[in-house]
């Protein structure tokens, strides 16, 4: 019940809202769109924690289409959690965009922008909601113009409407890879009902599997910008309006990520140990690719994208590894490897909103994005810098903060492979550990460059001077999503079981058995348990709390057999009690041994210069450069001037060096494909010389090629 | 005498007079020249000529200017020429010459500084000598009428100033070291301008102690302005302290005794010695090889207390004199010590032996901060870091004093000019220091160590020595009461800092502590 | 690499055992000149010959400010040369802080074994310095004694100044001292920063670092042998006795011009 008033007031405020802003004034509309954009997400919120925490699911039949076919919504868990995460977003992105759409005043339109918004925001909630392929493509191309069109907004600027042009047009390419697999499912199936295709799922060959795997991996793949089909997502990205961009990279990139699962999870799961195994890599590859490009960025939002790339490996990473201790017949490790996905994918969503609305804020406050102009903006704009303080701890995976939590999550799931026989299987399962450690550590450099260039140090530039605040508007969203952070990060023992809930409806749910083991609950049903385990337990006071917590406790912690009780276990709950307790004491010792000195403050030393100028201090590039200079084989920029300029032969008075990075999947792979397209089109150019006999030979061949081909068939 | 031909056609070819003196400093030729053909006629005397420009100096006489511009040939048969340009003073004008003449860049920066004379066609002027943003422009301090004993009344320093940065390049940055860096090192600024790890450009900002020698040495008696010559630069104070006794000498027409001669040879050799010895052990205490720094930081300590006890002082302070030495040394202390000298050159060389097999040692000196010998040539490098880059000048051959000509040694050269190079110079060098030493005691007369009959006479003189670091020159004109007019130090450091950014750059952050004790350079010594 | 251990190993240990006891190796000290009483008939030329101002005549005697000896051996020549001294204990407490301000007492025994030291060239010939940079070699090990080189003057407590203080360096001076956390002690280390010697004062040159900051410790000498800049740093931490000159040795109160007092 609660599930059809909420999504069916949804639409209707989605609706309402489009429709208020073509009413409203120009002036008016950031308002408007912030009321009636939360108001819709707050509905839809409703409807999707109903679903997900209960288990509630719903259905609904639209019309039935006189060729066969019924257009159908539905609700389940899984659909909850992502229409869940959409709603948290949009919540804050819409009351967010209340302040930061002023700049555009006078500048753009805001009526047009706030139809796209409310439209981009119907039809991801219908692309979540659809339960036949039909309705499914149809929301999802719904989905991909008007966020197409966002990306455009600021249509002024070339780059932007070319970078929205190149998401288009890479978006129809997934499509068309989707609808085959979804045309594949839905001819064995004979229906493109979700629930028929899962029914005959298990009767499909493995070549036919293959086809639906992959199709369905690049082809989502694409929306969810994995390698090697991401070019356009660090260009699209950057160049939207902030609050768009956290929508792009909290939300949209989500779906792609829904539709591999939806596929592969829910309607055929995996019973390919190579489709595994080829998620894995890429997912390794992405999150290194993404990884690597956003610390050598300067640009804070494009930096965020490539982050976003980053995080989508991450993820993938976990469902390869689902799908291959699924094929392996493991389904309580595969239900880990899920959940440890699925919580990156929460966490991700919840700090890249923050983090973009955080870029965003310093973007309209301070005038430019680039991190080599900022600089020292904590003072002007604390509270700002707080929050992107707080996103950036989580996105770097530092304890206690969200990111940790799924990360660790994640690679203590890869160290499960030694549960694995094939050996080759085990080594993918190590390179993809290695590369995601060496992406943790490069993600940390990379968002202490973001900090410490955008927020610490002198102002590099006289906007970064001036640059005052954001109003409270803008302010208390993102407070929202920092608090979501931390409590995200802090109680994984009540995430987990969610989420694991949510898989429960398309999977097998047992990760919270084999994660947040029944023994530290607040009913204890100890008896699955072996004796001598709680025994040992009990003695180390780890019921302790049972009686006044609710859940299922408050350690992560994985059984092993009798050798090993614990193959591993974490508490962040107890460590954030652990660590304040720490610090506080730390800060007492501190206060009491020095509370009769006097504290005094002087300038930082500087070498002894008389004065030290903003540009003597370290920019973002500088920053960046080791890593530049070390991944210098992989990154491989084109020198686009390097140039010295002398007076008299010896005075140099001008050198001039500048550098254009080449993104490493459109030089391995685009460029490349484009130069074939354009050699075979050349090619094929050459049939056409303008005389008539010619044509008629073509016509001639094209008529017997058919014939033989219907013969056959 | 070829070159000597070719001088001899200056008159016809530059129509102007041409003075030729001979004295015992040897020959040396003095021409007249006309604004409008400065520039082309000092870059014809290096170019064809193949002389080596020394270094201008400018003097503020009764009346006029007078640019004096010094070269010197690389052998001792053709002597030196200055060029010399007069003006009145009134005409603060001249022309520069730096842009043919790329060695006399900081020579006209700092005349530019502290006389407030412009040289047109200069590039880049201002902000050397006295900082733009400590002093306003327009100070003068070298002009007579400026008293230099007190601070100016006026202080405007330019609250503008900015650090002159020419590199474009997306989020390049200065990055500053200085002048207070390192655990001990001399105050000297450097903006390493840069995009991060590598240096694309080093910006040096010299000065910072600047003591004004010049100017307070004017007024002084000589003898006191030899205190002066030894103290501004501790490390090498024998070498300058020679150089200016050498001046003082040829301007008495003194005869200085042969006992003196030969101790004085061998003294400054001791100084080259020890000096070279410490330069290694920054070397190898830059590249953080402790136990080989430590070593050589032995053989420099034994090396200074062998000064001290053979002399009285570890840094030879107050030993030269006018005229001589002010003290003899025992004959007997002198075979001892250089005994010892050479025991410590053999430690020397089995350290250098075991520094050439450490791999880890020479791949951060190998290839690295390299002054080409064309760079070399056209920044007026001098001493051991020209030898090192193929340039083979060194004064006790092109213009011998002390006696140096009846010495047998050689003056080692190598080509690569890189930090590798430089150590070898230095070693080799040491290695012909200890030679020249015991040749020096061999040949040692008995006599007296000073001349009898010293009297102040008026004039002006060149002295010269080939200091540790290089060519050292000290200009020196003296009234007839003894008391010092104008007093002119170039200093080897000044003309070796001078391409110091060129071997520091292209190389990362890490490469430039190593480069700069490569060097061996002294700030004092540049500062003055 | 082992030829590094073994080399350094037969390297044999060079440190000296000062200040447990002295020592009396050659060449290690410049020496000081030593005042005296004058007998009758002589007049005390030798003041005369003194370029600095470092000898005055008063009382009947040839007194000696060891802060303006520059070491230039010229009252050591000649028939009526004075004594000089050899030795090397001379760092001495300073006698004017600025107003209000007493000697200021060594650094609590804290200190004793973890001396931090921040040196600044404030124009120095090099000679200074390089004494300085002597402390380190295994002649004199100053870390035996806990005194250690920071290339910050943050982490450092004792900041020793050497040079007369230029006037271009006088902004670093004075950050350099800021810098320094307290409790905080500053030793001006010879003869130049103690009295601007042969170059101060003068317009790009002061009279010694005491006119830009407050000085705690001198040390005289052009330059103070390492094991006076040694005795400098012990007294600096109460480990040793300030100087106890000979007789016929004065501390001027402030250095004065030269002419005033060599007339007197």
């Amino acid at each position: 019940m609660i599930e059809a008033v909420g999504i069916g007031a949804f639409f209707l405020l989605c609706a309402l809202g489009a429709l208020l802003a073509l009413l409203s004034p120009q002036r008016r509309n950031p308002a408007v769109l912030a009321v009636t954009g939360a108001a819709a997400a707050i509905a839809l919120s409703i409807a999707a924690a109903d679903a997900l925490f209960t288990g509630q699911s719903y259905l609904a039949d639209l019309w039935s289409l006189p060729w066969g076919g019924t257009l159908r919504l539905g609700l389940d868990r899984i659909s909850g959690l992502f229409l869940l995460i959409a709603g948290i977003i949009h919540l804050a992105t819409s009351i967010f965009s209340g302040g930061y759409l002023r700049r555009y005043l006078g500048h753009y339109s805001l009526r047009s922008f706030s139809v796209l918004y409310h439209s981009l925001f119907a039809s991801i909630g219908a692309v979540l909601l659809a339960r036949d392929a039909l309705s499914f493509l149809l929301t999802w191309e719904m989905m991909s113009i008007a966020s197409a069109l966002l990306v455009m907004y600021e249509h002024r600027r070339e780059e932007n409407v070319r970078a929205g042009y190149l998401m288009l047009a890479m978006g129809e390419a997934g499509t068309l890879a989707v609808v085959i697999a979804l045309l594949l499912l839905g001819n064995a199936a004979g229906s493109l009902d979700f629930h028929a295709m899962r029914a005959s799922g298990p009767a499909l060959g493995s070549g036919a599997r293959w086809a639906i795997f992959l199709l369905s991996l690049f082809g989502f793949g694409v929306k969810a910008g994995l390698v090697p089909f991401n070019s356009w997502l660090p260009r699209a990205h950057p160049v939207a309006p902030a609050n768009v961009s956290a929508l792009l990279s909290g939300v949209i990139l989500n779906l792609g990520i829904y539709g591999i699962v939806r596929v592969n999870v829910d309607i055929l799961p995996a019973s390919l140990v190579g489709a595994g195994v080829v998620a894995l890599i890429v997912g390794a590859v992405s999150a290194f690719v993404g990884i690597l490009y956003a610390t050598t960025d300067n640009d804070a939002k494009g930096m965020l994208a490539h982050s976003s790339i980053e995080n989508m490996g991450i993820i993938v990473v976990g469902l390869g590894a689902g799908f291959v201790f699924t094929a392996a017949g493991r389904p309580a490790l595969a239900g880990m490897a899920f959940v440890a996905a699925l919580y990156h994918l929460t966490n991700h969503s919840v700090y890249k909103a923050l983090l973009f609305l955080g870029a965003g804020t310093v973007d309209y406050r301070a005038g430019t994005r680039d991190l080599d102009r900022l600089g020292g903006l904590i003072r002007t704009m604390p509270w700002t810098a707080l929050y992107f303080l707080v996103g950036s701890l989580s996105i770097a995976a530092m304890y206690p903060f969200s990111g940790f939590a799924s990360e660790w999550l994640t690679l203590q799931v890869l160290l499960r492979s030694v549960e694995l026989t094939s050996t080759a299987v085990k080594l993918v399962y190590a390179f993809t550990g290695v590369v995601l450690a060496l992406t943790a550590a490069l993600a940390v450099t990379c968002f202490v460059k973001a900090f410490a260039m955008g927020f610490l140090g002198m102002c590099r530039s006289r906007e970064a001077e001036q640059a005052t605040e954001a109003p409270r508007s803008m302010l208390a969203p993102m407070g929202a999503l920092a608090a979501l952070c931390i409590v995200l990060g802090v109680i994984p023992t009540f995430v987990i079981p969610t989420l694991s809930g949510a898989l429960a409806s398309v999977g097998d749910g047992r990760a919270t058995e084999a994660l947040v083991p029944a023994f530290f609950s607040s009913s204890p049903d100890h008896s699955a348990l072996p004796a001598a385990f709680v025994s040992d337990f009990h003695d180390l006071g780890a019921e302790t709390g049972e009686s006044f917590i609710p859940g299922r406790g408050l350690v992560v912690l994985h059984r092993g057999g009798p050798d090993n009780p614990v193959i591993f276990a974490m508490s962040t709950s107890y460590g954030v009690v652990v660590l304040v307790i720490l610090l506080g004491v730390l800060a007492g010792i501190v206060l009491w041994t020095t509370r009769r000195r006097r504290v005094t403050r002087e300038a930082h030393w500087d070498g002894g210069v008389r004065q030290l100028f903003p540009e003597m201090t370290y920019t973002a590039t500088g920053f960046s450069n080791p890593v530049r200079v070390v991944f210098d084989a992989i990154l491989r920029p084109r020198t686009v001037e390097d140039t010295e300029e002398t007076v008299a032969q010896h005075f140099r008075v001008a050198i001039r060096r500048a550098r254009e990075p080449v993104y490493l999947v459109d030089r391995l792979f685009l460029d490349v494909l484009t130069a074939q397209l354009m050699r075979g089109a050349r090619l094929l150019a050459r049939m056409h010389r303008g005389k008539v006999n010619a044509y008629v030979a073509y016509v001639l061949g094209a008529l017997i090629v058919f014939l033989i081909l219907s013969v056959m068939v | 005498m070829e070159a000597a031909a070719t001088v001899a056609s200056i008159p016809e070819e530059w129509s102007t007079r041409i003075d030729v003196h001979q004295d015992r400093q040897g020959r040396r030729y003095e021409v007249e020249c006309r604004p409008d053909t400065l520039q082309d006629l000092c870059a014809w005397i290096v170019q064809t000529l193949d002389y080596s420009f020394a270094g201008l100096v400018v003097e503020q006489q009764s009346g006029e200017w007078s640019l004096r511009y010094l070269f010197h040939a690389a052998d001792a048969r053709s002597g030196r020429i200055d060029v010399l340009l007069r003006q009145p003073l009134s005409q603060v004008h001249f022309p520069s010459i730096s842009g043919s003449l790329y060695a006399a860049d900081w020579h006209e920066r700092e005349a530019e500084d502290l006389f407030e004379i412009a040289f047109d066609g200069h590039p880049r002027l201002g902000d050397f000598i006295l900082h733009d943003d400590a002093w306003q422009e327009g100070l003068a301090p070298m002009r007579k009428d400026f008293n230099g004993r007190e601070p100016p009344a006026l202080r405007a320093p330019n609250p503008n100033w900015r650090p002159d940065r020419i590199v474009h390049a997306p989020g390049v940055f200065g990055m500053p070291i200085g002048p207070v860096y390192s655990s001990t090192a001399e105050s000297a600024h450097f903006l390493l301008e840069t995009v991060g790890e590598d240096v694309i450009r080093v910006v040096p900002r010299f000065f910072y102690k600047y003591r004004a020698v010049e100017k307070i040495a004017e007024g002084r008696p000589a003898e006191d302005a030899l205190l002066l010559a030894e103290r501004f630069n501790g490390i090498t104070a024998f070498a300058h302290g020679l150089a200016f006794a050498q001046a003082l000498e040829a301007i008495g027409g003194i005869e200085v005794p042969q006992r003196a001669l030969a101790l004085r040879v061998l003294l400054a050799e001791l100084e080259r010695l020890r000096h070279h010895t410490g330069a290694i052990q920054e070397i190898c205490e830059s590249t953080a090889l402790v136990v080989a720094a430590s070593q050589a930081a032995i053989l420099e300590e034994e090396l200074l207390r062998l000064s001290g006890e053979l002399t009285g002082h570890r840094y030879l302070y107050g030993l030269l004199a006018c005229g001589g030495l002010s003290r003899d040394l025992d004959d007997a202390a002198l075979r001892a010590a250089t005994v010892r000298a050479r025991g410590i050159l053999q430690q020397l060389q089995a350290l250098e032996k075991r520094l050439v097999r450490t791999s880890s040692f020479l791949d951060r000196l190998e290839q690295v901060g390299i002054v080409t010998e064309e760079e070399a040539r056209a920044c007026g490098v001098v001493g051991p870091i020209a030898r090192a880059s193929g340039l083979a000048r060194d004064l006790r051959v092109a213009l011998p004093y002390c006696g140096y000509g009846g010495y047998g040694f050689e003056v080692p050269k190598e080509a690569e000019g890189d930090g590798y190079a430089r150590l070898r110079i230095l070693c080799a060098e040491a290695r012909q220091s200890v030679r020249i030493m015991e040749q020096a005691l061999a040949s040692l007369p008995a006599g007296p160590v000073r001349a009898a009959d010293i009297r102040p006479c008026a004039g002006a003189a060149l002295g010269w020595t080939e200091a540790p670091v290089g060519a050292a020159f000290h200009w020196l004109r003296v009234d007839s009461r003894g008391a010092v007019v104008r007093y002119r130090i170039i200093p080897p450091s000044f003309a070796n800092w001078h391409v110091f950014h060129l071997a520091a750059e292209a190389f990362a952050f890490q490469d430039f502590p190593i480069i700069l004790a490569s060097f061996g350079l002294s700030v004092a010594e540049n500062d003055r | 690499m082992t030829q590094w251990v073994l080399s350094g190993l037969a390297a044999r240990v060079r440190t000296t055992r000062y200040p447990a006891r002295q020592d009396q190796s050659p060449g290690v000290s410049p020496g000081f000149p030593v005042g005296r009483a004058l007998a009758d008939g002589d007049r005390g030329a030798v003041v005369e010959r003194c370029p600095t101002g470092a000898l005055t005549r008063r009382d009947r005697r040839i007194w000696v400010d060891p802060r303006r000896c520059v070491h230039c051996y010229r009252c050591a020549r000649g028939d009526d040369a004075l004594e000089w001294q050899q030795g090397y204990e001379w760092a001495a407490v300073a006698t004017s802080r600025p107003a209000g301000e007493e000697r200021t007492p060594p650094l609590s025994s804290a200190f004793a074994r973890s001396l931090h030291v921040r040196v600044v060239d404030a124009g120095d010939c090099g000679a200074c310095l390089h004494e300085v940079k002597q402390l380190a070699n295994p002649y004199y090990n100053a870390h035996r004694l806990g005194f250690f080189f920071t290339p910050t003057p943050r982490h450092a407590d004792i900041l020793i100044v050497v040079g007369p203080g230029t006037d271009q360096m006088r902004t670093a001076l004075e950050k350099a001292y800021t810098a320094l956390p307290t409790p905080r002690r500053v030793i001006a280390v010879g003869a130049c920063a103690l009295s601007g010697s042969v170059f101060g004062p003068s317009f790009a040159c002061s009279d010694g670092v005491r006119s830009i900051i407050p000085v705690d410790i001198e040390v005289p000498g052009g330059p103070p042998p390492p094991f006076a800049i040694l005795h400098a740093l012990l007294v600096a931490t109460g480990r040793a006795q300030p100087a106890g000159w000979a007789a016929g040795t004065q501390w001027a109160a402030r250095p004065g011009p030269a002419a005033e007092e060599s007339g007197a």
